[in-house]
């Protein structure tokens, strides 16, 4: 199952790889498709985070205003594969301050696609839950010679700003588009009119995305992205960030053969994260917790299509990639008057990672269609740390400083459309390896459930058996649709309290060791509907409800309650207006083993519009709404911590294309 | 071994020896030149063949050990107008608690070090001003080669109670044995630093009317993950001035490291302290991360009772326990 928001405006035919399937579902972060439900209401002005939330099985983890953490089909981080145009790319912060969409700027995307669960975009690893990919906007080759877009926004509840300014160059040998973006924002007040301290956030993001065609087949592109956050606040956490700073390039190399391409990339990216408490009051013990990830790797990607006319069409894609990365965070912390102490938290650990991807669309007649795809990984890993490998071999005195790991996937996917519905059905099985917080990981707290995190270099990898469906029916104004899946997990790794172990920071409860369960599930299910009820008013509804259990068959943490979305929707000409309705059920399925608490029900009223003009072939748009209409105060169950969500939030943005 | 033979493994340890090669470079303008024809050169030492002192590639190990320690002058002593006895320490100074003290005793015709000798006691004295009380310290049983490669190193021990102070300061003299001339050195006053805040390395108890001292061995050489820890048990003599060697009966050292600056965060497998062959007393402390530990004492006697620490104090530790800071 493919998802997408897209984000940019026009189709770039020549720069996208036909790698494209059917069922995808995007986020457009700019497009001319007004009704196009996949984008976020704010338009251009709304963060990743905004965007990243219209995807229908992203939920999205809050720490603070900034900086969510994408979960889907209610996996986090380490079940996913995050890629920005296939390029991989690692958090520096051992606390997930930074998940590394935080790394880039709508205005650097085109589209999000999300690819749900084990059926993953060629250059993902361990995606059990799914694969995100981030696509960079690129004008391309021989479109509008000059555009210039202009936006501004403003929320007033946080005082919000946000200013971009992009540009795109096209002819037909070469294409540009560069920009700059910046957001500012202040605390935001909770439901109630609360000031939420700590709640505060600065960005910039730099970009260029470059094209050259140096023959009618042959294409060279480039990519240089510098992204800076500062002052970013994280009111669930002990800490805030003084400094978020990605740096991500990459080079890429197309050729155009006749009924087939071949891209091969190569790139680089560092992160640089450094944590930051000297703004909190009462802080016990004054710490520096710097991260740093560095990540360089290559991919080539072959993509055609066999067939055809009388047989079943193949459109396959196959994927080399190869890639190292390094992660190293410390802690000092300074007791006052006393010595500093000093500990390597993640001990600069390396990883070589190699992999074969195949993937085939089989188009077997017009309404049959099979989707096949694997990928076979192999990964070494080495703890290039002293300090840090002979700290972790205390707790565990026979590892070595050097892992290998072999891990895999495949999946299958059929699809059947008869009359007005469509079906499809899938499976999978795959694998991941343990990430470094998780085997390397020392004394990392999680603020979650007050505990210490010891990783724990004899995981075994962790594997899933994957079945989905989904059913589309419609008739006459009505649309339903229903889907599910679930992931049966072999060797699930979670933490788990050693009571041998003390706990290192002050407060907390105790140490969890990461370990591998027997087994555990996830579950997910949800419901879509859709009216149109007449010619400018359309309604659409859905209802998701998921399921997670550990091998005890108690609750696993972090998953969503019953959670559902009403949406009104009034069109007419360039025009359109909206009234949302969403909320949770009460979590009477939370975690309490986990250290998770219960999350009250919730329903909010957001209210939004649009308008879009064109004077002098200059188009403008202008989007404004309420969120959280009746200022109620509340918090999901993927806040940390249940940080209160914001209160009443007017905003306005504007877009403006020359 | 002929001179020959001594000239070739000369020539051999050039690949080693930056002494050696300075040598070399100065008595020679081709770096380049035969193995053969080359020497090694040690400041102050001519290699003559005399069967008491070093062959040249053992000279030149000593040689370069004592780079890395420092020598305590007033320690030094003349014996017969023919022999030298050197003492170094790590930092040419003491401080309270374990220092180790390491001698070479030279010949004076050709500056060599002299394979066999012996420093039966070490005698540190102090002398407490206002009370006009003397006493000693623990101290190693002599002295003994510690490493294979430059035998002519004898190493001791004094583990010091207390620091030079207005209160009181410290004499030391050795009796020695080299070549058949035995003596004692003079009485020499050293000083004894105070270590460091966060640092502290002996501690006392009593069992009945004995007091025993727990000398913990160079703290400073742990790092963050498992150690080696090594002690001493020390039992104070009478008449207080006689050295205070180790303890004849055994112990068993329970051990629970502390970081108390880390609500008393602690590491898991820590393994106590028992008596070796050698009389020390081993086991291992494993270290999360580096900073101010306290390893809280309970002290055991062959019949397992406690003899030593073991009580809680209000943070429900040990109040006996060494502290070090690395």
């Amino acid at each position: 199952m493919l998802e997408t928001v897209l984000l940019a405006t026009v189709l770039m035919i020549d720069t996208e790889a036909p790698d494209r399937v059917q069922n995808l579902d995007e986020v457009l972060i700019v497009s001319d498709e007004r009704r196009g439900r996949n984008r976020s209401v704010k338009g251009q002005a709304a963060s990743i985070d905004e965007h990243l939330g219209e995807l229908r099985k992203v939920n999205l983890v809050r720490r603070g205003s900034y900086a969510w953490e994408p979960v889907v089909n209610n996996m986090q981080t380490e079940r996913l594969s995050t890629t920005i145009d296939g390029m991989k790319i690692f958090y520096a912060c051992t606390d997930k301050m930074d998940p590394v969409t935080s790394y880039v700027e709508s205005g650097n995307l085109q589209s999000i696609s999300l690819n749900s669960g084990l059926d993953g975009n060629p250059q993902a690893t361990g995606n059990i839950g799914g694969s995100l990919d981030l696509k960079l906007r690129k004008v391309g080759f021989d479109s509008d010679p000059r555009q210039i877009n202009v936006s501004a926004g403003h929320e007033w509840n946080g005082h919000l700003q946000v200013y971009g300014a992009d540009a795109a160059f096209s002819g037909s040998r070469a294409y540009l588009n560069t920009g700059l973006f910046y957001r500012d924002a202040d605390n935001y007040r909770t439901g109630g009119g609360e000031v939420l301290n700590y709640s505060q956030f600065s960005k910039v993001n730099v970009f260029a995305n470059a094209g050259l065609r140096l023959s009618d087949s042959d294409i060279l592109e480039s990519t240089l992205i510098f992204d800076r956050a500062t002052d970013v606040g994280y009111p669930a956490l002990n800490m805030d960030v003084s400094k978020a700073q990605g740096f991500i390039s990459s080079v890429s190399y197309r050729h155009l053969f006749s009924g087939a391409s071949l891209e091969t990339k190569a790139y680089y990216n560092h992160i640089i994260h450094i944590m930051d408490d000297t703004t909190r009051p009462d802080v016990e013990i004054h710490m520096d917790m710097p991260g740093d990830s560095w990540t360089t790797g290559l991919y080539s990607l072959l993509t055609t299509s066999l067939g055809g006319e009388t047989g079943a069409q193949h459109d396959v894609a196959a994927n080399y990639d190869l890639y190292y990365n390094r992660l190293f965070a410390d802690m000092t912390m300074y007791p006052g008057g006393a010595a500093p102490m000093y500990m390597v938290t993640w001990p600069d650990v390396g990883t070589l990672n190699t992999g074969l991807a195949l993937t085939d669309n089989v188009s077997i007649d017009d309404r049959q269609s099979l989707r096949l795809s694997g990928k076979l990984a192999w990964q070494q890993q080495r703890l290039n740390n002293e300090e840090g490998y002979h700290g972790q071999k205390v707790f565990f005195p026979l590892m070595t400083d050097s892992y290998y790991q072999t891990t895999g996937r495949i999946a299958a996917n059929y699809q059947l459309s008869i009359f007005n519905s469509q079906l499809s059905i899938g499976g999978g099985w795959g694998s991941r390896a343990p990430t470094v917080t998780e085997a390397y990981g020392y004394y990392l707290n999680n603020t979650f459930d007050q505990y210490d995190y010891m990783g724990n270099p004899h995981l075994k990898n962790e594997s899933a058996f994957e079945l989905n469906s989904n059913f589309q029916f419609s008739i006459l104004n009505f649309q339903l649709g229903f889907d599910a899946n679930v992931f049966l997990f072999r060797d699930y790794i979670i933490g788990r309290l050693d009571d041998r172990l003390s706990a290192m920071t002050v407060g907390a409860e105790g140490v969890k060791v990461y370990r591998n369960l027997d087994h555990a599930t996830i579950a997910n299910f949800s419901v879509d509907a859709g009216w149109q009820i007449t010619d400018r008013i359309a309604w659409s509804g859905n209802v998701s409800y998921a399921l997670g259990r550990d091998d005890e068959s108690d609750p696993l943490p972090l998953i969503s309650p019953l959670a559902w979305r009403n949406e009104l929707l009034y069109n007419y000409r360039n025009f359109e207006a909206r009234v949302e309705v969403k909320g949770n059920a009460v979590q009477t399925d939370y975690s309490a083993k986990y250290g998770e608490t219960k999350t009250q029900a919730w329903n909010i009223i957001n209210l939004s519009a649009a308008y879009q003009f064109s004077i002098l072939n200059s188009h403008f748009s202008i989007r404004g709404g309420v969120e959280n209409l009746l200022d109620r105060k509340y918090s999901s169950y993927s806040d940390w911590n249940n940080i209160p969500q914001k209160g009443r939030n007017v905003y306005l943005n504007l877009t403006f294309e020359l | 071994m002929d001179l020959k033979q001594s000239i070739m493994n000369i020539g051999k340890y050039l690949k080693f020896g930056a002494v050696a090669l300075f040598g070399a470079v100065l008595s020679s303008c081709n770096s380049n030149d035969d193995l053969g024809k080359q020497e090694i050169e040690i400041p102050g030492i001519t290699i003559d063949g005399d069967i008491d002192c070093c062959s040249a590639e053992e000279a030149l190990q000593v040689y370069k050990f004592l780079q890395t320690v420092k020598i305590i002058p007033e320690l030094s002593t003349v014996i017969d107008d023919k022999y030298n006895v050197f003492a170094y320490s790590k930092t040419g100074k003491f401080h309270g608690g374990y220092n180790e003290i390491y001698f070479v005793a030279t010949k004076k015709k050709n500056g060599n070090y002299i394979k066999n000798f012996e420093i039966p006691a070490l005698k540190p004295i102090m002398l407490m001003v206002k009370m006009n009380m003397k006493h000693s310290t623990p101290v190693s049983a002599g002295v003994e080669s510690f490493n294979k490669n430059y035998l002519a190193v004898k190493r001791g021990w004094i583990s010091f109670v207390m620091n030079t102070s207005d209160a009181g300061s410290w004499t030391l003299s050795y009796d020695y044995s080299v070549l058949g001339s035995e003596g004692t050195s003079a009485e020499q006053e050293i000083i004894v630093d105070a270590l460091p805040e966060g640092q502290q390395w002996i501690k006392s108890f009593k069992v009945g009317d004995g007091t025993y001292y727990l000398s913990l061995v160079n703290p400073l050489d742990w790092s963050t993950g498992k150690n080696t820890i090594t002690a001493y048990v020390s039992k104070k003599n009478t008449p207080a001035t006689t050295p205070y060697g180790l303890a004849s009966e055994p112990f068993v050292i329970e051990i629970d490291p502390r970081m108390p600056d880390m609500g008393n965060h602690t590491s898991p497998d820590n393994v106590g302290l028992s008596r070796q062959s050698d009389g020390s007393y081993q086991g291992t402390v494993n270290l999360t991360m580096t900073g101010r530990w306290r390893i809280h004492l309970t002290v055991k006697d062959a019949q397992g009772n406690v003899v030593a620490g073991g009580d809680d104090l209000s943070d429900g530790y040990s109040s006996l326990y060494w502290e070090v800071t690395i």
